[in-house]
């Protein structure tokens, strides 16, 4: 094995050096072929874009690129869109006035790395129905802070099949920084989401790994959600570990009518309706209203008409994380907020809630252990509260993995 | 001088200019026929640059006139587009003819465009082009091409980027309102026209085409017409062709007129094949779940879209429904549909908003 890599590689970097011989930029793209902020037009990029061939390279200089309309890549695969760093590559959105997206991509095996996208109208990158997509090192913000206009999401693949989102920073989203929804093979790594009103958000999709992700000072940290009356629905299998989950307290500023709207200030996790998730070796410190909580899409009283939704957890493991919890006041601008304010005296707000809420027909699988000093209350929402209690018993497991 | 054999050349030229005037006479008598013009658009040739290169129209006397090949048609409900008009051609070549489909577009054969020319009258009268969106089959499929007409109308010019256009609207009773019309770039235009992400055209089919049309030789139900001109390869017997209502006349059924409406306007993204499927939303004609129409449903994405609103339509109250709030709208993050569209239609808007107002029901909680 050993020997074969060795035989592959060198004839390879061979051919690199040479590359690099006759081309005088060490990044791969000669200097005449990065799209210079000097004298830029938006319909530069767009052509590019738009008569892109598959594979290949768009790259950015730095500076500032000003867009009065979305930007979209359609269909042609392997396209990487590049610039010289988060920080350095701005494409700013502030004057659109067409398009609900900043950049839309239709498009298999899209890259985009190394630039910011600031004030886009709407959702800042979509990217619908691509297979094996990648969002790496890109800074999404709305320069006005957090707004209830500010686009929904800033990082937003939807329908696709194999995601990468690493080493990005998002703020400001008026829904979710990072938002994977109706995909599948989902990593969303290293990234650092701050005041939006949900840090990293997995809905309605299947096999998500989330880790090493600072979100703080969201009003929801992560949440995995599952939400019925959508073409993919019932999503099973989220690890959710290794992240740093901290004062997620920012009060709510979702429009309402949004699911996420109905997340509380001072949320660190929410797990609704989704079956096997895994919640384990997190930091989730510093959270208001509470520290991890299961439930199920009924707990909202939201009327549905879908018979072939699931809406109950399930399998479901939270093990091993390190909570601290201070006790402060739920935020009371939510219903749940109320409800743990009208539950709980004072001084004893538990770390873990479980709303309770049975299928008439199966037992759930809960798993809760090793979380330290904890409390974990079972809300019994589904009667109106009567069989409310803090029996951690009923989640005792031996179980690491949440496969049934 | 008479023309000798000394100057063939010259008569020859002179015989073909005659013939090239008489042909305009020729075809007010037939509209169709063996004198069917130069189109000259070879469908394994790359996009030209310049619209009159495929002689879908001939400039006469400094007027674009349509070719004799192309067939005009209209849909019942069009889709609206900030008020502009349009002129609607079909060009299919010579022997070839689409498949009919009783729900979808019709299966067109390699060779077809679709022309459709977007226009505002001046206040002079005339018609002030502003751009001409060719849709051609491909051996591949579908391409989408917008040419921007120049201001001084000599051609169309190919523009992938799309653009814009300043325009003066001028609409009955009202003061002319000045609007930054878009061109759509050419991703944009699959931003609708796609079907399962290919791209695919949206009006031609059977219940938005059943309507009847003026022709040079009278008038006709436009399918009847397809058919005979042999455009078409079958056509069942009209009991059995749907037909979508006209949203514009009242004289239809508010909840006709509303689907037909939604549908042409929304449904060609919305349906679980097109660009939005993933909200859930589904306004086609031949939706029937209510949830899926959008009645007590939440909203999945639509951040500042819901306006505050929980539910797409709540059945009776129009002003609480995201629906008619994102037609309400038109900061681009809210406004549906997103494309095509900066100023509000207001006839839309009352129609919507009277369907909504006459639904019965509640979005009671469960």
């Amino acid at each position: 094995m050993k020997i074969s890599r060795l035989f592959l590689k060198l004839p390879c970097a061979g051919l690199c050096a040479l590359a690099l011989l006759f081309h005088s930029c060490a990044g791969g793209v000669a200097e005449d072929q990065i799209i210079s902020a000097a004298d830029f037009t938006e319909d530069i990029l767009l052509e590019r874009l738009i008569n892109a061939e598959e594979g290949e390279l768009i790259t950015l200089g730095e500076g500032e690129f000003r867009f009065t309309r979305s930007i979209s890549l359609d269909a042609v695969s392997g396209v990487t869109l590049a610039g010289a760093g988060a920080d350095k590559t701005i494409l700013s959105f502030s004057g659109q006035s067409d398009g609900a997206e900043g950049l839309m991509v239709t498009a298999d095996n899209f890259s985009v790395q190394d630039l910011a996208i600031i004030d886009a109208a709407g959702d800042a990158i979509k990217i619908k129905d691509g297979s094996n997509v990648k969002i790496q090192r890109v800074r999404v913000a709305w320069s006005g802070g957090p707004k209830a206009s500010n686009g929904a999401y800033g990082l937003y693949p939807v329908g696709c099949d194999g995601v990468l989102v690493e080493d990005s920073e998002v703020s400001d989203a008026s829904d979710a920084g990072i938002y994977v929804g109706q995909s599948k093979n989902i990593v969303v790594r290293n990234n650092r989401v701050h005041q939006n009103v949900a840090g990293i958000e997995i809905e309605n999709s299947f096999d998500a790994e989330v880790y090493g992700n600072v979100c703080t000072d969201n009003t929801g940290g992560i949440l995995v959600f599952d939400l019925p009356e959508l073409p993919v629905k019932n999503g099973r299998g989220v690890k959710v570990y290794n992240n740093e989950v901290r004062d997620n307290n920012f009060p709510n500023f979702a429009p309402e009518g949004n699911m996420v709207g109905i997340v509380p200030a001072g949320t660190g996790m929410l797990v609704m309706s989704t079956r096997g998730v895994e919640v384990y070796d997190n930091q989730i410190e510093g959270h208001y209203t509470f520290s991890v909580a299961v439930a199920s899409y009924l707990i909202n009283n939201k009327p549905y008409d879908d018979p072939g939704y699931d809406p109950y957890p399930d399998d479901i493991v939270i093990r091993n994380n390190n909570i601290v919890q201070p006790q402060a006041q739920p935020d009371l601008s939510r219903e749940l907020g109320v409800l743990l304010n009208t539950l709980f005296a004072e001084g004893t707000y538990p770390e873990i809630l479980v709303d309770g809420i049975e299928p008439p027909d199966r037992k759930l699988n809960l798993c809760i252990k090793n979380n330290g000093e904890v409390s974990i209350a079972t809300l019994d929402a589904g009667n109106n509260y009567a069989g409310l209690h803090l029996d951690p018993s009923p989640y005792a497991c031996n179980s690491e993995t949440a496969s049934p | 001088m008479p023309a000798t054999a000394k100057q063939p050349a010259l008569s020859l030229t002179f015989v073909c200019l005659a013939l090239l005037l008489l042909l305009p006479w020729q075809c007010a008598t037939t509209d169709f026929g063996p004198e069917r013009g130069e189109v000259r658009y070879d469908p394994s040739a790359p996009a030209a640059p310049l619209l009159s290169s495929y002689g879908f129209f001939s400039n006469l006397n400094g007027e674009w006139t349509p070719n004799d090949a192309l067939i005009p048609y209209a849909l019942v409900s069009p889709l609206f587009t900030d008020y502009a008009e349009k002129s609607r051609y079909v060009y299919i070549p010579e022997g070839e003819q689409a498949k009919y489909h009783d729900e979808e577009v019709f299966d067109f054969p390699t060779g077809t465009a679709l022309i459709k020319t977007f226009w505002y009258p001046s206040e002079d009268g005339s018609e002030r082009w502003i751009e001409t969106r060719l849709l051609l089959k491909r051996a591949a499929g579908w391409e989408a091409l917008p040419y921007i007409w120049r201001e001084d109308g000599s051609d169309a010019e190919l523009k992938v980027a799309g653009g814009r256009s300043k325009v003066s609207l001028q609409r009955m009773g009202q003061s002319s309102l000045d609007i930054d019309y878009v061109i759509p770039n050419k991703n944009q235009c699959k931003g609708c026209h796609s079907f399962d992400g290919r791209l695919e055209s949206i009006g031609p089919k059977t219940r938005n085409l059943n309507r009847d049309l003026e022709y040079r030789s009278g008038r006709r139900n436009q399918l009847d017409y397809w058919l005979e001109a042999g455009l078409l390869d079958r056509l069942p017997p009209p009991e059995s062709r749907a037909a979508l209502a006209d949203y514009l006349n009242e004289q239809e059924p508010l909840h006709d007129r509303a689907m037909a409406y939604l549908e042409i306007n929304c449904g060609h993204c919305h349906r679980p094949e097109g660009p939005a499927n993933t909200s859930g939303l589904y306004l086609s004609t031949l939706e029937e779940r209510p949830a899926q129409l959008g009645i007590c449903k939440s909203p999945v994405a639509a951040g500042k879209g819901s306006g505050g609103f929980k539910y797409d339509i709540v059945p009776g109250v129009p002003d609480s429904s995201i629906l008619l709030y994102r037609m309400l709208h038109d900061d681009p993050g809210v406004r549906m549909p997103e494309l095509g569209r900066s100023v509000v239609h207001a006839e839309g808007v009352q129609l919507i908003s009277d369907w909504i107002a006459a639904m019965e029901g509640s979005c009671a909680q469960p």
